[in-house]
């Protein structure tokens, strides 16, 4: 136990330190863009000299680079993520709207694929290099390989139009009025299309790693002693090379997490779910800095939190870990 | 000027076109409109702020124009293409020095109160004039706004206003909202701006960020039965292909603005149940432009400038780029512009050999490698077409030797760079005419705009005789006087090219069978929809 | 067994190895069979595949050879792969290499700079720095290095954490080497191959993300490639899919050659290892 709460002190300490870069660094980043907030603006209004000098005064544009980065740090003191330009609402409550949705968005697509790909990793690596190994592995690969968008333009032709099993896009039915049960079934049918074509690209990652980690336990000695035993197959697969495999799977997981945030902006914006990546997407193109900084804020602590989770478990399930910890 | 909101693809055609497209106007069918149904109709993007009144824009209009109303609308056959909405008639002073409102009687606001004509004073004097991206300019002179009765409003000018522009102004920057809303507070941060509250046949109900704007029916509408349709949603698609996927799964019935790439529509025009309209957008035309930096040696040069004009396939651009859905131009007023238009100005063919002759003449000799000289070239990208003709003139310039070298930007940095830093050579730009050069192609031409104002003359070109001609005829109150300057005011340019116009195009709607009264007027995609019907 | 012998036990190293040929071969003839510019009018618009055998697999919305950009697109796909995946791996060896070295203050000052690197999702960063410095192609080769980088990094530093201790260090280190010459002459060299090993994962992450960024409308104008290819065909996905299959399947066969082909590699050098 006191492992893990030296592990939670030392990573908290470490992650103001990364928090504090992330935000220095997506500030100018930012800053050196071309055209700001009030250019970005002006695309859909048009304006003259008068109209524009007062937009940047309202915005707060008209300080110095150092003087908002000042601001900014100061009011995330106490907690404050301030008021997006382009929403002109708080940032923290934009934010709290969309996360949930890129939450089950990216839970769900996560689970797709660690869930699938390590069962057919199981599958493909109990016989390591067989025909359904080969087939399984360069079929991953292939998936993987198709850019997430063409997949999922691909299956809102073939399912949502062609077929009309299930919705073109959206997190559910608009302005539909359902509630509790009929609601989440509704959410769960419009995320089945997002979900596959965000978890069948990322199949691949851990299906090769699951059956990777199952060739190389093969030959380890406790599978052989195991053999030796007379076990069957069957249970040295699940209970032995499986279970020794899996252990890389979960930092993969936690490695990912910060991927799958990023590949979510293109499926969002093809399946028009309202998330955070969409959402990041329209704060670039709005030269949003306060909310891109938000969004960039919020994402970097998830990732912290999961990888700090990952860690926790790995801690307990592997009981080496905590002295490597001090070399991380 | 430009209103690009709504749609980063644009297309089609002014009415000069109807008939090469596959269209079949809805208008003319003697059918009983239904009542209620819930319209649900395509949004490729979320206008942060929905108050019409402070911004004067297509993509705030596509939404708000159903909430809040203007003092007149286009229309096909009124007098002056206008027909009354919050506002009964008007009546310009000769002098210019006035306009004269009388106000529709028995209107009411959304929340019950009475429209009067104190809501048109706050309105044009609070709003239209110091907030209003268009309005600044249009009544940069209005000093005064007298309300004699409740349903009288007379406008007063500082200086001499031509009636007509006014007149031209009225259906996009004439949007009243309600002074008893307004009257507290600081006007920009007004939580109506978000939610709006007005006249129309339509209320704002709510508003769920990411995915839809919901109307609901306005029961205590001034018009007769109207609207007959109980809700309208308007569902948030931002992908290109979205919109057309989800009219083919019924999952909308409405796709405006050419929510449907240009490409698409010949195989969704066959799609049983879908109908393809090209009408309903004639006031809304936007110019296909290539903007030209003067401060580049060679682009100061009229030879060189009239070689790349000759250097472009007109035909070619609206064949393959707009497939059809658009008609080549010949000066900074479309074609399909009732009061301004001539076609008796200098015409540039396609003729590369001639192009190619007159920047020989020019001095600009092919070098070795058959190149004269290298140009960077900026495509506005807010529009697939404008960055399709982008990749076009590229080739076309390399047929005659000139190596130009795309540029892309996204939006705010094309604005920046174009209009605040003039870091281009040529740009490509899609502005919109406004039914009257004085609120839009003359601001391309005219010299001595501030750097900044994005949509105008930032290529530094500088010709005394056409500000003067601008100028003379901003104060002519005479019609027919100020239309024949504008004429005069195409040949010159035409004739100098400070720019070069390639062609004009305008939207396109898509629709299911049911959708009844579709495109019945000029800017039908941002007027109030309230005859508008489902039929099941 | 020769190193070659055993890179070539698997079909699927030889198959990845075919592919990669096949395509440095296409790059290498693109200026030869397809002189001039690739982006330039040869035809009527929409023209479909297998119609007119002088532009065999048809032509795009401008009437652009599609063959003929295909060809050129493998040029710049497996430039931008290639650039970006030395770029990502030059950085990465560097920082891993001196964080593992130098230890203390610096070794945490550059891996808090990593962990700030890992945490922002990778293709947001891509994304936010091509939309803010402009798209061009070394723009966004620097943009997937950027977002690349992190993970070479850490196994370069894991791997000098394991050699420095070893003899020849020490003997280094006794014989008076300057440290940095230590680290990068003695250390590096023999950091590199596990590091090497991930060359295949971002070569191929790198086609994708030009792919993905091209869909987003920050692709270079100026050059033909296969993301742009693609992102350009699906307004057309419905009329004209042969626009987006075509380079498609050229990048789904890249990517899966270049990942077959760098496991083998992998695997070749690990039975070697193993083996000594």
């Amino acid at each position: 136990m006191t492992r893990a709460l030296t592990l939670i002190r030392r990573r908290l300490v470490g992650s103001v330190f990364v928090l504090l870069i992330v935000i220095i660094g997506s500030f100018l980043l930012l800053e050196a863009a071309p055209g700001d907030a009030v250019d970005a603006y002006i695309v859909s209004t048009g304006g003259d000299a008068g109209m524009i000098e007062l937009l940047r005064h309202r915005w707060g544009l008209d300080q110095s680079e150092l003087t908002r980065l000042a601001n900014y740090l100061w009011a995330l003191l106490h907690l404050d993520l301030g008021q997006s330009i382009t929403f002109s609402r708080p940032i923290r409550e934009i934010i709290l709207e969309r996360l949930p949705t890129t939450l089950i968005l990216m839970g769900s697509a996560t689970a797709l694929s660690f869930g699938l790909g390590s069962a057919l990793g199981i599958y493909a690596g109990a016989k390591p290099g067989s025909f359904r190994d080969r087939v399984l592995s360069i079929g991953s690969l292939a998936l993987y390989a198709v850019p997430g968008f063409w997949l999922g333009l691909v299956l809102i032709v073939v399912f949502a139009v062609d077929l009309r099993w299930l919705p073109i896009g959206g997190i559910e039915t608009i302005a539909s009025g359902k509630t509790g049960l009929a609601r989440a079934a509704d959410i769960a049918t419009h995320l089945v299309l997002p979900v596959a074509a965000l978890g069948f690209i990322y199949l691949a990652l851990y299906l090769r790693m699951m059956r990777a980690g199952m060739a190389e336990a093969w030959r380890q000695d406790f599978v052989l002693a195991a053999r030796a035993r007379g076990l069957t197959r069957r249970r040295i697969v699940l209970a032995h090379v499986a279970r020794n495999a899996l252990l890389p799977l979960v930092t993969m997981l936690g490695l990912q997490s910060a991927q799958m945030l990023g590949g979510s902006v293109v499926i969002e914006s093809v399946f028009a779910v309202p998330g955070l990546g969409r959402l990041a997407q329209e704060a670039v193109a709005g030269r949003d800095t306060p909310l891109l900084l938000g969004i960039i804020l919020a994402s970097a602590f998830l990732v912290i939190v999961i990888n700090l989770l990952v860690d926790l478990a790995y801690a307990f399930l592997d009981p080496r870990v905590g002295a490597s910890e001090a070399n991380a | 000027m430009s209103e690009l909101t709504i749609s980063r693809r644009g297309l089609l055609a002014g009415s000069a076109l109807l008939l090469a497209s596959t269209a079949l106007p809805t208008i003319g069918f003697a059918q009983t409109p239904k009542k209620g149904g819930r319209l649900i109709v395509a949004a490729d993007s979320e206008p942060r702020n929905l108050n019409p009144a402070i911004v004067a824009s297509n993509g705030v209009f596509f939404i708000s124009s159903k909430i809040v109303e203007t003092l007149a609308e286009a229309s096909s056959d009124g007098k002056d293409g206008l027909e009354p909405r919050l506002a009964l008639s008007w009546e310009g002073a000769a002098d210019g020095l006035s306009v004269t409102f009388k106000l529709r009687e028995g209107v009411k606001w959304h929340d019950g109160k009475p429209f009067t004509s104190a809501d048109v004073a706050f309105s044009a004097l609070q709003i239209w004039k110091p907030l209003q991206n268009l309005g600044r300019t249009v009544f940069k002179d209005l000093a005064a706004v007298d309300t004699p009765d409740e349903l009288t409003a007379i406008f007063k000018f500082a200086k001499p206003t031509p009636f007509q522009l006014i007149r031209n102004a009225l259906p996009a920057l004439s949007s009243v909202v309600p002074k008893h809303v307004y009257a507290v507070g600081k006007i920009e941060d007004n939580p109506a701006n978000n939610a709006p509250v007005g006249t129309g046949p339509f209320k704002f109900a709510e508003y769920k960020a990411g995915q839809y704007y919901r109307l609901t029916k306005n029961d205590a509408y001034w018009g007769k039965d109207e609207p007959y349709l109980d809700e309208i949603v308007y569902q948030v698609l931002p992908d290109r292909t979205s919109a057309a996927a989800a009219l083919e799964a019924e999952e909308i019935q409405l796709a405006a603005f050419s929510a449907v790439p240009l490409a698409d529509l010949d195989r969704i025009s066959k799609v049983p149940g879908l109908k393809v309209i090209t009408k309903g957008y004639e006031g809304l035309t936007y110019q296909l432009v290539v903007e030209i930096n003067h401060r580049r040696k060679e682009l100061a040069d009229l030879k060189v400038r009239q070689a790349i004009a000759h250097a472009i396939d007109k035909d070619f651009v609206v064949k393959t780029v707009f497939l059809g859905y658009a008609a080549t131009a010949t000066g900074p007023v479309p074609k399909n512009d009732p009061q301004f238009y001539t076609a008796d100005v200098p015409t540039y063919a396609f003729d590369v050999a001639k192009a190619n002759a007159l920047l020989d003449e020019a001095g600009y000799k092919r070098a070795d490698d058959g190149k004269r000289f290298a140009l960077k070239l900026l495509p506005a990208p807010y529009f697939n077409e404008t960055k399709q003709f982008g990749d076009y003139l590229r080739q076309a310039l390399a047929a005659i030797g000139i190596d130009a070298e795309i540029v892309n930007n996204d939006s705010a940095a094309h604005i920046k760079a174009v209009y605040t830093d003039h870091a281009f050579d040529l740009a490509v730009g899609p502005p919109v005419f406004r039914g009257d050069p004085a609120i839009s192609t003359t601001i391309l031409v005219q010299s001595g705009i501030p750097d900044g104002v994005p949509f105008s003359n930032q290529g530094g070109y500088k010709n005394a005789e056409l500000d003067a001609l601008i100028a003379k005829a901003s104060e002519t109150l005479d019609t027919s006087a100020r239309t024949e300057l504008y004429k005069e005011f195409q040949k010159k340019v035409a004739a100098d090219l400070p720019l070069i116009n390639v062609a004009e195009w305008s939207f396109i709607s898509v629709a299911r069978d049911t959708v009844g009264n579709i495109a019945n007027n000029p800017r039908w995609a941002v007027s109030n929809w309230a005859d508008t019907y489902l039929e099941s | 067994m020769s190193r070659l012998h055993r890179f070539f036990r698997t079909p699927e190293a030889i198959a990845g190895a075919l592919i990669l040929a096949l395509l440095v071969a296409m790059a290498l003839a693109a200026p030869l069979l397809f002189p001039g510019d690739p982006q330039a009018i040869a035809g009527p618009a929409l023209l479909p595949p297998f119609q007119d055998w002088s532009l065999p697999l048809g032509t795009d919305r401008l009437g652009r050879d599609v063959l003929a950009e295909l060809f050129h697109g493998a040029r710049t796909s497996l430039a931008v792969g290639l650039a970006a995946a030395a770029a990502a791996l030059l950085i990465g060896a560097a920082v891993g290499t001196l964080a593992g070295f130098a230890s203390g203050l610096l070794d945490e000052v550059l891996m808090r700079v990593t962990d700030a690197f890992q945490t922002v999702p990778s293709f947001l960063l891509a994304l936010a720095f091509v939309s803010i410095v402009g798209p061009s192609l070394g723009v966004v080769v620097a943009a997937i290095a950027l977002s690349a980088w992190t993970g070479p990094a850490r196994v370069a530093r894991a791997e000098v954490l394991s050699i420095r201790e070893r003899d020849y260090v020490a003997g280094a280190r006794i014989i008076g080497m300057h440290p940095l010459e230590i680290a990068f002459r003695e250390v590096l060299p023999n950091a590199l191959p596990p590091v090497l090993a991930l060359s295949s994962v971002i070569v191929a992450a790198a086609i994708l993300t030009e792919a993905a960024l091209s869909f987003l409308g920050l692709g270079d104008p100026n050059r033909v490639t296969w993301g742009g290819m693609i992102a350009e065909g699906r307004t057309v996905l419905r009329t004209a899919p042969f626009l987006s299959i075509v380079p498609g399947v050229a990048l789904v066969l890249t990517v899966l050659g270049v990942y077959l082909a760098g496991e083998g590699v992998v695997e070749s050098t690990a039975v070697r290892r193993s083996l000594s």
